[in-house]
């Protein structure tokens, strides 16, 4: 059991964030949330967290990717790896080859909405720094 | 949702484009070459029949002037391409006034009033009311009625010399005749104008209509497709979230839940796995167009086929499948709509697996042609029978034996693959026995990349 980890989730979809950290708390980790980008970039500053999960739509259908490249472009959180959440692929317009355009897209994962509890437990464990 | 409505052409409410009108114009050039030769050959007939009645070499300069004329409007219509429709119509407008005024010199120079192809005046006021509108038409209608009018009285009057046509009657010199013929040519004209432009306005009318709807249909097919994307996810979204709810249930209380439930929680997170499906095929499905509007881009095929069998290796394996591939030892580039070709793809490999039995493979393949490049996947599955093979492409068919088989599918992954082909511009085929196995063939062109395929380095 890993106690010392602590993963942000920040979505706006209650219920999902819920389901997430039941998954990963079961998992010894401490999960905290942010339901908006912006809070979420506090929090993240503040915290410091481990890793953190984000969605892509929130209040606007890039949110996310405003956040993301937020958290890369700040000293204080550009070394903290990041999973992507998005409901449709596509949903913007453009379709996001993982492959490809993770060099325009400043995160380590990019993840299809649903997740099965199995694989975002195996990819958290992946992308989380190992421990100083 | 911002919608971009498309700009409003100013020359909307004209029946002709710059380029169709410069086609028009060509082809009056051409008729004004027949009008040329025309008066020659009258003009030189004419003095051969009764020598000494025209004025021989006063027309033959009037047509050598409109010979000269046309030469400069043929070269102008070679050297300036049609691209604003106003040019255009202003250029009509000067070559009529020019056609007017050297009709009324050769009419002048061959009998005046007694010269029946005084018609020819009628000719251009009809041409300009299919061309302009109702102001401009009566400015050319009025205009020939100035000449004409002014010729007859000129010559009624001694002011302009008056040449005998043939065998025109001493009747022709009378006031009542020249205001008859006069009076009636008025008429006429004013009338062609009247009717030709009233009627031009009404066509106007309806083509405007007809833009104005054209344009409404296409800012509410934009706005279906925005509402379609918002309604996808919208119900994806809460779906999702159920489906993850319920599969986090089932794994965190693997070992404390009872069988029976466990089996429900199952078959809830298989209905709604099904739901996921149908929303993303929809999505798909309904979005073609708005796929091919990303700008095509350089794929690698290779790279594109073996990540998409990659995601379905999981699936493949659950069923006892095995997925082999035969891919070009070249780099197959190609400039194409990535995102279109996946979901081909994926949507053939994904019924491949489905549909076979366990212990079966499905073989990927793709070659490369200079024209096109052929993709095929090959499954030793359930096949079709014949009567279902022009079906298994529509909208929601089913084949009884996939239904009995999976209840998984959608309905719409050959539609998706048969809409998204042909919209590459490509074909898809089928060949497939019940109990032995199904082969898709799509054969998709390579427009756009005109760069023979790269050695590997």
């Amino acid at each position: 059991m890993e106690t010392d980890r602590t993963i942000l989730v920040i979505d706006d979809d209650i219920d999902l964030v819920e389901v997430i950290r039941m998954t990963l708390e079961n998992e010894g980790y401490r999960v905290i949330d942010a339901q908006t980008g912006e809070r979420g970039l506090a929090t993240a500053k503040r915290e410091q967290p481990d890793l953190i999960l984000l969605d892509v739509m929130m209040g606007t259908v890039d949110e996310g990717f405003q956040v993301a490249y937020e958290l890369r472009g700040d000293e204080a959180t550009r070394e903290i790896p990041i999973l992507m959440l998005t409901a449709v692929t596509d949903q913007t317009g453009f379709d996001f080859d993982p492959g490809k355009d993770q060099e325009y897209l400043p995160v380590n994962e990019f993840l299809e909405k649903p997740v099965s509890p199995r694989k975002l437990i195996d990819l958290v464990r992946k992308h989380l720094p190992a421990k100083a | 949702m911002a919608h971009r409505s498309p700009p409003a052409p100013d020359d909307a409410s004209h029946f002709v484009s710059a380029a169709s009108l410069r086609r028009r114009l060509e082809w009056f050039d051409r008729l004004r070459w027949v009008a040329v030769v025309c008066v020659v050959v009258a003009t030189l007939v004419a003095d051969g029949v009764l020598p000494g009645s025209l004025p021989v070499g006063r027309l033959l300069a009037a047509a050598a002037v409109l010979a000269v004329l046309n030469a400069v409007y043929t070269v102008r219509n070679l050297r300036v391409p049609p691209t604003d429709l106003r040019v255009e119509l202003r250029h009509v407008k000067l070559q009529m006034v020019g056609d007017l005024f050297l009709l009324t010199v050769m009419l002048n120079f061959s009998g005046g009033i007694e010269n029946p192809l005084l018609f020819m005046y009628l000719i251009h006021v009809i041409i300009a009311s299919l061309l302009f509108k109702g102001r401009e038409v009566f400015q050319i209608a009025w205009l020939a009625i100035f000449l004409l009018t002014a010729d007859v009285a000129g010559e009624h009057l001694g002011l302009l010399a008056h040449h005998h046509l043939l065998s025109a009657s001493p009747a022709t010199h009378q006031l009542p005749f020249i205001l008859l013929t006069l009076g009636s040519f008025w008429l006429v004209l004013l009338f062609a104008a009247y009717i030709g432009s009233s009627i031009m306005k009404h066509n106007r009318a309806i083509k405007d209509e007809l833009v104005q709807r054209q344009r409404e249909l296409v800012v509410a097919d934009r706005a279906k497709l925005d509402f379609f994307r918002f309604v996808t996810h919208e119900i994806k979204s809460p779906v999702a979230t159920a489906q993850s709810a319920v599969q986090a249930a089932l794994e965190l209380g693997e070992d404390d839940l009872p069988d029976q439930v466990k089996d429900l929680l199952g078959r809830a997170v298989g209905r709604l796995n099904l739901a996921i499906e149908m929303v993303k095929d929809l999505a798909d499905f309904t979005r073609g167009g708005d796929l091919k509007r990303v700008e095509p881009a350089e794929i690698d095929l290779n790279v594109l086929i073996a990540r998409i069998v990659d995601g379905q290796l999981d699936e493949a394996a659950r069923r006892n499948v095995t997925i082999n591939m035969s891919l070009p030892s070249i780099q197959p580039h190609v400039v194409g709509h990535a995102g279109m070709l996946e979901k081909i793809v994926r949507n053939l490999v994904s019924n491949a697996v489905r549909y076979s039995e366990p212990g079966g493979r499905v073989d990927v393949g793709l070659d490369l042609a200079p024209r096109e490049y052929v993709l095929k996947v090959a499954d030793q599955g359930i096949g079709i029978a014949p009567e279902d093979q022009e079906k298994i492409f529509d909208e929601f068919y089913r084949t009884r034996l996939a239904q009995d088989m999976s209840n998984l599918g959608t309905g719409l992954g050959l539609a998706i693959v048969r809409k998204f082909t042909e919209e590459l511009g490509g074909t898809v085929t089928l060949e497939s026995e019940p109990g032995r196995g199904s082969t898709f063939t799509v054969t998709i062109p390579r427009t756009g990349d005109t760069n023979p395929p790269r050695e590997e380095p």
